[in-house]
């Protein structure tokens, strides 16, 4: 999904940069413009970083550039900046301003301050079609005469006026009649990261509001408006108090259904006992032992299999179900067999493909069968929230509880997009305003917000405690959160910002773009999931073969056996879990509900809140080094490492103490 | 600082508005020496009640008669589905006054106040704004009839 290096085109000759306000259509028109893909969504502030694409229009090779969207040009976020550095780095760059038509008083406003910058312009109205909608009409050919430049009407999504807009930007022009308009004399010709003089700004935005008034007189009418549509009806449910609760409750179960029966439970099954189990596993080691022949026999066992289709946790409509002897990886050596280097080499390899540690028996069944199918639904599940228009939405709703915390609602698509991925939500904290906030944020990611591999691998755990201990789990990771948070607001300096926020239009997802966003963010995980899962598993077959997986689990035992009273193999869990959460969780999995299950429910418990707590995953702290530096990346690591142990020992103690 | 949700009324029009919002000029000789507060509704000046006094009024003094009618009300006291138009923005935070200009929220447009809990939410034009409590006291309105501003009813 990052945009890679475009070295193999040839210079452009003319350089475009579409700015306008946020969720205007920007990224739409862009990968219209372009063809190349770019993340698209029904959210004020999708685009946090710049994408270049390339065209050619009327002959001329084109660089065109998306921007994260801007409401003015003083850069108050840090999106917003990305923006500013990109208008001041192209002097020469052909302005596109995207306006949704809409609301075309806010777009004239950025107009005017775009027209100070003395640079060929062309306006586009997008959303055309939901402007008829809503009842409106724009003269625009009497707005390009008011405004001095080409205005181009489109609907991005459906390609109308794509066209017109490629052979209007020929005749992009500077706006000289608006900047000429206004009583006060600019004082900024340039792009402004002033905070100081910020009273003079207030002041000229009242002035050019008063100027766009009168365009707008001219150019704008409204009839009258029609009945409101059923999405618009349930855009006003959901950010109200009874109804809006409902139907988040609404929402969370079937998020619970979809990820946490489906997605962890029916998919995970199928391709972890079905594909891998009876398939992929059975076809590699007889492969592996065909090409890499040395005398030893692989044990059968027995694989149960049931398709079924949950209703709730638990319960389910059968579909089939079979057993079946598989081949496993494990073996037996014959007795008497040659002992010769040739053969330790051979099965040194054969080990490493398909032994107890083995790339494809381990790294790529866990990565393939058990962390895919889950994120998979998540991400598809979040695409479609994102695009309906719901999470701005929700944000109204959770604003009371995150500012407890130190943070407001806006901080709600990051902490949601952290039950896919934490390494994409770090990456979102861009949109949220003060660093406080993105400190608490990112804090609260790394520590209590488990991804949804993880989610999905954890709640298979819960169906091995009760009911009260798989509560008081969700409980305490709530609690922890809150308290975290809070501590964290109260310490950390600074200020949060105001809760302002707007609500775009409640919208139907459109299907191609769910599931090309969801493939893009898929790609995005796969490529940074299964390599750290094969670099785990390497981890964990070289320290078996050197036999220091004894020696670090001896080394851990005070912790694991100690503190948290677990069985020292665990230990491994945790070495894993530096690497990923989500792995490490797997790892316990195995130990609680695998064929030979070593944890005691309590157990089960203890270690369920140690690793929800434990280390964010390595490429979310590499994230959070790029983001808020180095040294805030050390101490989140410190204290979530720290936190967990101590948390987790304490419920083993306690629960001890209560007599659990 | 003194108790953010202490209301002040003003002893000449009634307005309530609470010690952030009063309107004092900047530039006051006084400076912070200054004692009096100004009712961003009728720009009268007067000194705060000491606490205890209020307490004591409170506790003893005869019914307050009912309040006369005004025009300029804070958005907080507005009911939903009311339609009005901004007649000043009292907060002394320039950002904040920005943020909301650009969303074309600026002295003279018009809105309708969709929903008070748990946010505020707004519309201006075609923008739905969600607000929290204590931005929406700080906007200054006056009532207007529904077919003058964007037309909706919910
Ligand atoms: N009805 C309609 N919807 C559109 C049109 N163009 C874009 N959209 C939708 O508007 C939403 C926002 O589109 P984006 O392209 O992500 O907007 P953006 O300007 O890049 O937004 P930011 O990156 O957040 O600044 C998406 O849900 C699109 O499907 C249009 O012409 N008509
Ligand atoms: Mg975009
Ligand atoms: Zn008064
Ligand atoms: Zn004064």
């Amino acid at each position: 999904m990052s945009a890679s290096p475009t070295t193999q085109h040839p210079p452009a000759e003319q350089t475009l940069i579409l700015v306008g306000n946020p969720n205007v259509g920007k990224s739409v028109l862009f990968s219209k413009l372009t063809g190349k893909f770019v993340i698209i969504s029904n959210y004020p502030g999708t685009t946090v970083e710049i994408t270049t694409g390339h065209s050619t229009f009327s002959g001329k090779t084109c660089a065109v550039i998306d921007s994260p969207g801007v409401n003015e040009l003083a850069a108050r976020t840090e999106d917003a900046r990305v923006t500013c550095d990109v208008l001041r780095d192209h002097p020469e760059a052909t302005l596109v301003q995207v306006a949704d038509a809409k609301n075309l008083r806010r777009a004239l406003l950025l107009t005017m301050q775009l027209a100070e910058l003395k640079r060929p312009m062309v306006l586009v109205l997008n959303m055309m079609d939901e402007l008829d909608k809503v009842g409106g009409h724009i003269d625009v050919r009497k707005l390009s005469e008011l405004l001095g430049i080409p205005v181009v009407p489109t609907i991005a999504i459906a390609r109308t006026g794509i066209h017109l807009l490629e052979k209007s930007l020929d005749q992009a022009a500077v706006p000289a009649s608006l900047t000429a308009s206004l009583k006060t004399q600019q004082t900024s010709p340039t792009v402004t990261t002033n905070l100081p003089c910020q009273e003079e700004d207030y002041q000229q935005n009242i002035e050019r509001l008063s100027y766009i008034n009168e365009i707008l007189a001219q150019v704008y009418t409204r009839v009258r408006p029609r009945k409101p549509t059923f999405a618009q009806q349930l855009g006003w449910w959901a950010t109200q108090p009874l109804r809006g609760t409902l139907l988040l409750a609404l929402i969370l179960y079937f998020t619970f259904w979809f990820v946490g029966l489906l997605g962890a439970g029916t998919f995970v099954n199928f391709f972890e006992n079905a594909v891998f189990g009876r398939h992929i596993n059975p076809i590699a080691i007889r492969v592996v032992d065909a090409a890499l022949p040395f005398p030893h026999q692989h044990r059968h066992e027995a694989s149960e299999y049931k398709l079924d289709i949950p209703l709730a946790p638990g319960r389910g409509i059968e579909l089939f179900s079979s057993t079946q002897q598989v081949l496993s990886p494990a073996y037996t050596i014959e007795p008497g067999a040659a002992h010769g280097w040739w053969n330790a080499v051979i099965r040194f390899i054969h080990d490493f493909l398909v032994g107890e540690y083995g790339m494809i028996t381990m790294a790529l069944s866990y990565g393939f069968a058990i962390v895919l199918p889950i994120v998979t639904t998540f991400f598809l599940l979040f695409s479609v929230l994102e695009d309906s228009g719901y999470l701005s939405r929700l944000a109204v709703m959770v604003n009371r509880i995150f500012r407890a915390m130190g943070l407001n609602g806006k901080a709600v698509l990051p902490m949601v997009l952290g039950l896919g991925c934490d390494t994409m939500a770090t990456m979102t904290t861009r949109i949220l305003e003060t660093r406080k906030e993105r400190v608490i944020t990112t804090l609260l990611l790394a520590l209590a917000v488990p991804c949804s591999a993880q989610l999905g691998v954890l709640m298979a755990m819960t169906a091995r405690v009760s009911w009260g201990a798989a509560l008081f789990w969700v409980a305490l990771m709530v609690a922890i959160a809150f308290v975290v948070g809070w501590l964290a607001a109260k310490l950390h300096g600074g200020a949060s910002s105001d809760f302002i926020l707007e609500l775009p239009p409640m919208r139907r997802p459109e299907l191609g773009n769910v599931v090309v966003k969801t493939l893009a963010r898929l790609e995005w995980y796969l490529k940074e999931v299964i390599p750290l899962f094969v670099l785990g598993t390497a981890i964990l077959f070289f320290f078996d073969k050197l036999n220091l997986l004894e020696k670090i689990t001896c080394f851990g035992e005070p912790i694991v056996t100690g503190w948290l009273g677990l069985p020292r193999e665990t230990a491994n869990a945790f070495l894993i879990g530096f690497l990923r959460r989500d792995y490490g969780a797997v790892y316990l999995l195995d130990a609680a509900t695998g064929p030979n299950a070593t944890l005691s429910p309590h157990q089960i418990l203890v270690s369920m809140v140690t690793i929800t707590l434990f280390m964010p995953c390595i490429a979310t702290l590499f994230m959070i080094a790029r983001e808020l530096g180095k040294r805030t990346a050390a101490a989140i690591t410190v204290f979530v490492f720290v936190f967990a142990f101590f948390v987790g020992g304490l419920v083993h103690h306690l629960g001890r103490w209560i007599g659990l | 600082m003194s108790a953010p949700n202490d209301y002040l009324h003003c002893p000449l029009c009634g307005f309530e508005f609470i010690k952030q919002q009063s309107a004092c000029e900047r530039g006051c000789p006084l400076g912070k020496y200054c004692r009096l507060v100004c009712c961003p509704n009728c720009h009268y000046e007067f000194p705060p009640e000491l606490r205890v006094v209020s307490w004591w009024r409170r506790l003893f003094a005869p019914a307050a008669c009912p309040k006369p009618p005004r025009d300029l009300f804070s958005l907080s006291e507005l009911n939903e589905g009311d339609h009005a138009e901004l007649v000043r923005l009292t907060s002394e935070k320039v950002s904040r006054r920005n943020t909301l200009a650009v969303y074309g929220l600026v002295p003279g447009s018009r809105l309708v106040l969709q929903q008070k809990r748990p946010s505020f939410v707004i519309r201006v034009g075609e923008t739905e704004l969600a607000l929290e409590a204590d931005i929406a006291g700080e906007l200054v309105v006056k009532r207007i009839a529904a077919e003058g501003a964007a037309n909706l009813t919910s």
